[in-house]
């Protein structure tokens, strides 16, 4: 750390602890955190008062229906996991592909859990709505008989359903990857949305992203905690562009 | 719900919600939706927003609860964390417009919710001397700190709201806080 890196960072402290930053600029701070003593006692200082703050707010009573909502789907996934054995129930050493965006590098060592990835196995997004006024479908190519697969678009936004999907190689999931635009041979990124049909071979997911920058859809099988590169067969594909 | 679950401490919950126990996830929503759900709407400005923010985080925290350790905080500022983060991703997304109305406008409607344990009577003594500390700030560090963590606004937004050097905003935001940290370790605030 040098003298000048320190200055840039001068009552950086405050608003970093009150996620006043910008996610760039949250990110080079946290580069600069590592090294600069003063700041990070600056940031364990301050950040007790931070986190006091939710308490400043008037007292308000969920809706007992937010609880009825959220239960149900904590339910239904719950039966989901317990359906896709011991394998997604198995603590995993750390994955090497952590969740994108912002949220979390502020809670520093909460880092993505593996299993958690694993929860998000059996179409854990089912509940995705779909507006039937706006949808439009695009049939997937499955490789699997009697089985079928169509990405439902609802604006920029795509919902995979399949039906009569096979259970994936045992210890595996389904993992969805997204080819963006560009050449043919644009290799495919990977998600974090992992899955496993339900024991009817009916899945849904929704696909993270817009569809206007993805040429294509294709699932994988891949082990519980996803892969960054594809290391199983493609069970299904969609074309979008 | 077997009363062992209601008599383990939230971090051993923790451990079964990790497992996948909706018995046990539904242990830490009674404990903590209150406070979840206080602070979205604070946050949001709104029922509806507060909802959508709450369940948002709740079921992200059902989904990642390997990610919670307890070496780095209650179970308690692990959830009002999440909430804080989802709704502040829920607030950029909105247009300024929008977030500053919630802002200056506050709470229009209001269902409190009743104290009815020892424990919420303690923590709702915690919360005034919250609430004391930071209205006993002066008003340009109060201000910048309930329009950054409640309002959702970087310090960049906040000192073009005000007209006011970034430098000078960022310093308001560390004495501020810097202020509260030592009011609060007077008093008997968990902090």
């Amino acid at each position: 750390m040098t003298t000048t890196d320190h200055e840039r960072w001068i009552d950086a402290a405050g608003a970093y602890v009150l996620d006043a930053m910008a996610p760039d600029e949250r990110e080079q701070f946290e580069i600069h955190l590592v090294a600069c003593t003063i700041c990070s006692s600056e940031v364990d200082e301050l950040r007790p008062a931070a986190q006091a703050l939710p308490m400043a707010s008037p007292p308000m009573a969920p809706p007992p229906v937010l609880k009825d909502r959220i239960m149900a789907e904590v339910e239904r996934e719950a039966q989901l996991l317990a359906q896709a054995g011991p394998s997604a129930d198995r603590p995993e050493p750390a994955p090497q592909r952590e969740r994108r965006g912002r949220g979390w590098s502020l809670l520093g060592g909460w880092r993505l859990a593996p299993v958690a990835a694993a929860l998000l196995i059996a179409g854990v997004l089912a509940g995705t709505a779909i507006d039937g006024t706006d949808t439009r479908r695009i049939d997937a190519d499955v490789d699997a008989p009697g089985a079928s697969a169509r990405l439902e678009v609802s604006g920029e936004k795509a919902t995979l359903v399949a039906e009569n999907l096979p259970t994936p190689p045992e210890g595996r999931v389904y993992e969805v990857w997204i080819q963006p635009n560009g050449p043919d041979d644009t290799p495919p990124e990977p998600t974090n949305v992992l899955f496993v049909p339900r024991g009817d071979g009916s899945a849904e997911a929704a696909i993270p992203g817009s569809v206007s920058d993805m040429q294509q859809v294709i699932v994988t099988d891949e082990p519980p905690t996803g892969s960054d590169t594809p290391t199983g067969d493609a069970i299904l594909s969609a074309q979008i562009s | 719900m077997g009363r062992d679950l209601l008599s383990l401490a939230d971090e051993d919950v923790m451990h079964l919600v990790r497992r996948g126990d909706a018995r046990a996830f539904e242990v830490i929503y009674d404990r903590h939706s209150p406070a979840a759900f206080s602070l979205a709407y604070r946050m949001m400005g709104t029922r509806a927003g507060a909802e959508d923010v709450t369940q948002e985080a709740f079921l992200s925290m059902w989904r990642s609860g390997a990610r919670y350790d307890r070496a780095r905080g209650s179970v308690r500022t692990w959830v009002l964390g999440i909430v804080h983060h989802r709704a502040i991703d829920a607030l950029r997304r909105a247009t300024v417009h929008d977030r500053r109305r919630a802002s200056d406008e506050g709470i229009e409607e209001r269902f409190e919710a009743r104290e009815r344990t020892d424990v919420e009577a303690a923590r709702r003594e915690e919360a005034g001397t919250v609430r004391h500390a930071l209205q006993t700030l002066p008003a340009d560090q109060s201000q910048v700190i309930e329009l950054a963590y409640f309002g959702g606004f970087t310090h960049t937004e906040i000192a073009d709201m005000l007209d006011a050097p970034v430098g000078t905003v960022k310093g308001r935001m560390r004495l501020g806080l810097k202020k509260m940290r030592a009011q609060l370790g007077e008093g008997q605030v968990a902090v």
